[in-house]
């Protein structure tokens, strides 16, 4: 079972100080909770990359795709001709191309938030209800008790205001 | 102020509720139901013919509530997005409720399509499904461009306005407890606020901003061409996509103005709704003012310099014709009174704007309507010539339709954060170590 440290501080410049101080002590799995995004956190845990451009333009691209599709599709297949013009008429088809395309798009969207974010979660995780306040929480995941009790020093060296243990299952 | 005042006062909103509140729920509900659903229910019975509709006027008011209605939610969500791309801080407190504005009014423009076509049974006629009457939808037509752009931008603000309380609703989750607690369990999905959560959120949230600013011009441009590819004169104009944008961002901004003022008044958002909000949103408006009043002057004119009978015909009868005093009126709420807000006292004070904003949108829906009234009582032959006058059963319905707003927006206010929690935070300074704050 993944023990956790956690580390509750007062404010974001010595959360992100403590999550340094463990990433340089050797530490992997911080996570940092916090009720506001925290500008320059990427300095400290790395640059985070995400999936979710290729959501966005895959899902776009299929839209733009199928709603084309749609209504050349039926104007081929429930033909309409109105005085000799063309069956698949392109001005108005590419009405249709642009809303299917924003509708993918926005759909993709969010299926790629949710996956790359892992919502909706369905096992428990480390929380505290502070975080959603103003409080400022270093998560570090340890293997071992021992290695949690040394993260826990680290953290309480960095100022933390309150420290604590707690098992995967959220307690 | 601090962070966990935010949470306080957002948190009371949601589960302080007054007497007045319930007063004004239980008014909303009832006139919702006595005066659109019942007529609404009359009509149904006794057939389209109970509404004021007739040749050659066979548009009237549902379809100018439902173009009056889908404008008002053009400022909501297409505001937001432009704020929120462009970094405005001042966005942060007011966008939620406009975003809310935007899905509400949707919701009743849908419904207004409904009560229009007469046999809503068979709206279903219009969506592109397999079935054995050889019926599929005409994908030339402007009404179904509609169709797809009004499902995609209702689809779209829901998702943001959903995506962007999140945060918000894992904070009340932690606060609440039971049924309220188990509905902000789900709707949080888990949030625990981690830097991976934020960050996706915040790709995600650009994105889908980015997307949404040209889906709402589409909109409306798509609910002009409704009018525009009809040959009437009056109506086939090539101005009229940039007119309904600008319109449709005119009275949603005065909307938001609206809202806010309740908003400030009776959620007690002093801290978060301030004179600042009203100074900014006043200083859109009058450009948008500007901007309409200039569309209308190059309306007239491209009228009169076409030189054709009709149109030249059109101008004269919407100028000084039975419907006269209505577009005199509209002038005076859309573009005399709107230059007050040249003064920045007048901006910055709640009650003449609040009053303004009322204004521009009685003005607007004269204009929404006197674009249908006008042009399809004055067709090319004379002997066809009627004039127009909406029934009862029209004009019980409009007002229903206006309490149908207020009930769902009642009702979001005790459901959505209607202050972003995590957003006002950005804008406040972050807690030093030395400031303990209890929680």
């Amino acid at each position: 079972m993944t023990n956790n440290a956690l580390g509750i501080f007062a404010d974001p410049e010595s959360a992100l100080a403590a999550a340094g101080q463990l990433k340089s002590a050797g530490f992997d799995g911080l996570e940092i909770l916090s009720p506001i995004p925290i500008h320059g956190i990427d300095d400290v845990l790395g640059p985070k990359k995400s999936v979710i451009k290729r959501f966005t333009l895959f899902g776009g691209i299929f839209g733009g795709l199928a709603g084309f599709a749609l209504a050349a599709g039926t104007a081929v297949m429930y033909a309409h001709p109105t005085g000799g013009r063309p069956i698949i008429t392109i001005p108005p088809f590419l009405i249709i191309t642009y809303e299917m395309t924003i509708l993918c798009g926005i759909l993709a969207t969010v299926l790629g938030f949710f996956i790359s974010a892992r919502f909706p979660a369905i096992r428990e995780r480390v929380y505290t209800p502070e975080a959603a306040v103003d409080k400022f929480v270093v998560t570090v995941a340890c293997d071992t008790e021992e290695s949690a009790n040394r993260a826990g020093t680290v953290l309480r060296e960095a100022g933390a205001e309150e420290v604590r243990n707690c098992s995967e299952d959220g307690t | 102020m601090n962070f966990a005042d935010v949470n306080d006062d957002v948190v009371r909103s949601l589960v302080v509720t007054g007497r007045n509140y319930y007063v004004a729920l239980g008014i909303a509900v009832t006139v919702t139901l006595v005066c659109f659903f019942f007529p609404w229910f009359y009509q149904l019975n006794y057939g389209i013919g109970a509404a004021g509709m007739n040749h050659p006027t066979v548009w009237g008011t549902y379809l100018a509530s439902f173009i009056f209605w889908i404008g008002l939610s053009h400022s909501g969500t297409l505001l937001s997005c432009v704020l929120h791309i462009t970094n405005s801080e001042w966005r942060k407190a007011m966008y939620r409720s406009a975003e809310a504005m935007t899905l509400f009014s949707l919701l009743v423009a849908a419904t207004m399509v409904m009560v229009h076509v007469g046999r809503p049974w068979f709206i279903h006629w219009a969506a592109p499904y397999p079935n054995q009457m050889e019926l599929w939808p005409n994908f030339r037509s402007p009404l179904l461009f509609d169709v797809m752009a009004i499902t995609t931008y209702l689809t779209g603000s829901l998702i943001f306005i959903y995506m962007g309380s999140i945060p918000d609703f894992a904070a009340v989750r932690d606060r609440t407890k039971g049924w309220r607690h188990h509905m902000y369990v789900l709707l949080s999905l888990g949030w625990r606020g981690s830097d991976k959560e934020w960050h996706r959120l915040g790709w995600a949230y650009t994105f889908l901003a980015v997307l949404i600013i040209p889906l709402a011009v589409s909109v409306h441009s798509i609910v002009s061409w409704d009018f525009a590819m009809s040959i009437v004169p009056g109506l086939h104009q090539t101005i009229f996509a940039p007119y309904f944008v600008v319109g449709a961002i005119y009275s949603g901004t005065a909307g938001i103005v609206t809202v806010m003022f309740v908003l400030r008044k009776y959620l007690g958002f002093e801290h978060f709704i301030k004179k600042l909000h009203f100074d900014n949103l006043g200083k859109l408006l009058l450009v948008l003012s500007l901007l309409w009043t200039y569309i209308n002057l190059l309306e007239l004119f491209t009228g009169w310099y076409s030189g054709t009978s009709t149109e030249y015909e059109q101008l004269k009868y919407k100028l000084t014709g039975y419907y006269a005093p209505l577009y005199w009126e509209m002038i005076l709420f859309c573009a005399a009174a709107p230059l007050l807000m040249f003064s920045r006292k007048f901006r910055t004070s709640f009650v003449p704007m609040l009053i303004l904003s009322i204004a521009i949108n009685i003005g607007m829906y004269t204009e929404r309507f006197l674009i249908i009234a006008t042009t399809l009582s004055r067709q090319y032959l004379p002997e066809t010539w009627r004039v127009y006058v909406p029934s009862l059963v029209e004009v019980s319905i409009l007002v229903g339709s206006l309490a149908m707003f207020i009930t769902l927006f009642l009702l979001f206010v005790k459901i959505f954060p209607s202050v972003s929690i995590y957003e006002v935070k950005e804008t406040m300074n972050p807690p030093t170590a030395k400031k303990d704050e209890p929680l």
